[in-house]
């Protein structure tokens, strides 16, 4: 059974369809790559499986269970993690408090408990904290887990929430465009990070337009135009396949 | 050094009603009424310090749950002569029965939407309570309302009172506290801070909100029954939205979303017209004079001033 599976997906805004009839499966540990041109309903599909954006067809099953109109922070408590194209923390709490929201709430606990700081949550709290200081290192943020999200760089924001999305360890990881507008330097590192998960055996989902990215990480790409899909494949095969150079060169 | 400064200013709180006898004994009474404004003010800056500060969400409806607590203890203590403790708790818990209620619908709208529904409210409550006067005798008020009594322990005096509030301020204080730190207020912050990136997170940003609005408005409701209690008058002219500017200048000019900013915003601006009164002709010119100072030298309050002094 694959983990993530996508049925018949259909998304339209005011008529315009964004994303048409897709299916998609991704197996347990599989590393693929979403690609397409602009407005080819990459970020739609995203959004449509965690919850974001309701679907008008279709289903999304994730571990056979159906997820279609759930609510993001459900989807997100069954352990699917995502992160956003738009650089996405939280500007006013300190970038270790950012990593703490993403753990706390995969946690049962009453609201009486948090109030009263029991000592399992004092504990569990320890725990969290700890975790997020090896992440905080592991993205080379250790000496500004103080400092506000707010006043971190773009770059460093990125990576801020690219540990976010770890943080809760999830089985399933959806990145949009990590390497977007991220210098040469910083996507070798992400790069690196991305292919740790992999050989950790996460599942790893990949929106991006860089193809160096793509083709160096993937197993397998899925290419999307005008909200259909159009290919699927190895990366090599995709970079020969004459219906995606059209897509992406026009004819 | 700076323990010794907590530890007199903490000991000056207690024993005001004392050192007020003793520096101003013809003026007494008047002081001590002033400082009961100023702790209830305070206790209620910070419930709804919970709301506008913690989630963001920018509610102007809290004089309805304030209105909602005053009217419920009001009646509950002269027709059906309940208890003070009692009736407090009645008043807090029918407030935010309220809320819970009303704000499933209002947390729908978006930011600015939210604003004005939560005024709609606050209008709609005071219409109500203008006009039902079966039940809130209208303009006429609710008179008679007795003082409050701790079992045996009758609460009559003015010092006594002030004790009292200064109690609730600290129930209130510890709750405010125990709210907006560690993983809950992590969750509220997360809420304000992106909604979005929260809910990916796993937070579920509607229920967080409505939690933050309903014992905001719990805690309003309770401050209500104690300002009524004090009075022993409950009028709709004390529910109007006059009382929102008072709450919007006390936790917009203290510094939102902060503790001591809110304490420091509500001292100042409940004490300071009474103080302005020695110069009654200019009273309320100084007034705006000094918000307008604090808004443009300070946006971020006057908790972002103290902050800059002391680093």
């Amino acid at each position: 059974m694959a983990l993530l599976e996508v049925r018949g997906l259909v998304k339209r805004f005011l008529g315009v369809t964004a994303v048409d009839q897709v299916d998609l499966a991704v197996d347990s540990g599989e590393l693929v790559s979403l690609i397409g041109p602009n407005g080819s309903g990459k970020t739609t599909l995203f959004n449509c499986v965690t919850g974001y954006l309701g679907a008008d067809g279709g289903r999304v099953l994730f571990r056979g269970r159906d997820l279609t109109g759930a609510a993001p922070h459900r989807v997100a408590r069954l352990g699917v993690a995502r992160t956003f194209q738009q650089v996405s923390v939280f500007p006013r709490l300190s970038a270790l408090e950012n990593l703490l929201v993403f753990l706390q709430q995969h946690q049962e606990e009453h609201l009486l408990a948090r109030l009263l700081r029991t000592p399992r949550l004092r504990r569990l709290e320890a725990e969290a904290v700890e975790r997020a200081r090896r992440l905080l290192v592991l993205v080379g943020l250790a000496e500004k887990a103080d400092a506000t999200a707010g006043s971190l760089s773009y770059g460093q924001r990125k990576l801020l929430a690219f540990a976010g999305a770890l943080m809760s360890d999830p089985d399933l990881l959806l990145l949009d465009e990590p390497a977007a507008a991220v210098n040469p330097t910083m996507i070798n590192q992400l790069k690196d990070h991305i292919l740790d998960l992999h050989r950790q055996g996460k599942t790893v989902v990949l929106v991006e337009h860089n193809m160096d990215v793509v083709m160096d990480l993937s197993q397998r790409v899925v290419v999307l135009d005008h909200g259909q899909k159009i290919a699927e494949g190895p990366p090599d095969a995709i970079r020969r396949d004459a219906r995606v150079i059209e897509a992406y060169f026009g004819r | 050094m700076r323990r010794v400064g907590w530890l007199v200013l903490g000991v000056a709180i207690l024993a005001a009603p004392w050192l007020v006898a003793a520096v101003v004994p013809r003026q007494q009474r008047y002081v001590l009424h002033v400082l009961i404004f100023t702790a209830l003010f305070a206790a209620l800056a910070l419930s709804y310090d919970l709301v506008v500060g913690h989630v963001g969400s920018l509610s102007l409806g809290h004089p309805a749950f304030f209105g909602v607590g005053a009217y419920t203890a009001a009646i509950l203590a002269t027709q059906a002569r309940w208890s003070f403790l009692t009736d407090v708790f009645a008043a807090g818990l029918a407030a935010a029965v309220v809320a819970a209620l009303v704000g499933v619908p209002l947390f729908r709208l978006a930011e600015h939407a939210f604003a004005v529904g939560t005024l709609g409210l606050a209008l709609v409550a005071s219409v109500v309570a203008n006009n039902w006067v079966q039940v809130t005798r209208g303009p006429l008020c609710i008179t008679g309302i007795p003082k409050p009594a701790l079992g045996p322990l009758a609460v009559a005096t003015l010092p006594a009172f002030y004790w009292l509030a200064l109690a609730a301020l600290i129930v209130v204080v510890s709750l405010y506290r125990g709210l907006t730190t560690f993983r809950l207020g992590r969750a509220f912050h997360a809420v304000r801070d992106n909604e979005p990136l929260a809910a990916s997170a796993g937070i579920d940003p509607l229920k967080y909100r409505l939690l933050a609005f309903t014992i905001a408005a719990g805690l309003a409701g309770a401050v209500g029954a104690l300002y009524v209690h004090y009075l022993s008058v409950m009028c709709p002219e004390e529910m109007t939205v006059a009382l929102t500017v008072n709450l919007l200048v006390i936790v917009f000019l203290g510094g939102v979303g902060s503790l001591r900013g809110v304490l420091v915003g509500a001292v100042l601006f409940t004490a300071l017209p009474e103080v302005l009164r020695l110069a009654p002709t200019w009273r309320l010119v100084i007034y705006g004079g000094l918000l307008l100072l604090v808004v443009i030298r300070s946006p971020g309050g006057i908790e972002s001033l103290l902050r800059r002094a002391s680093r």
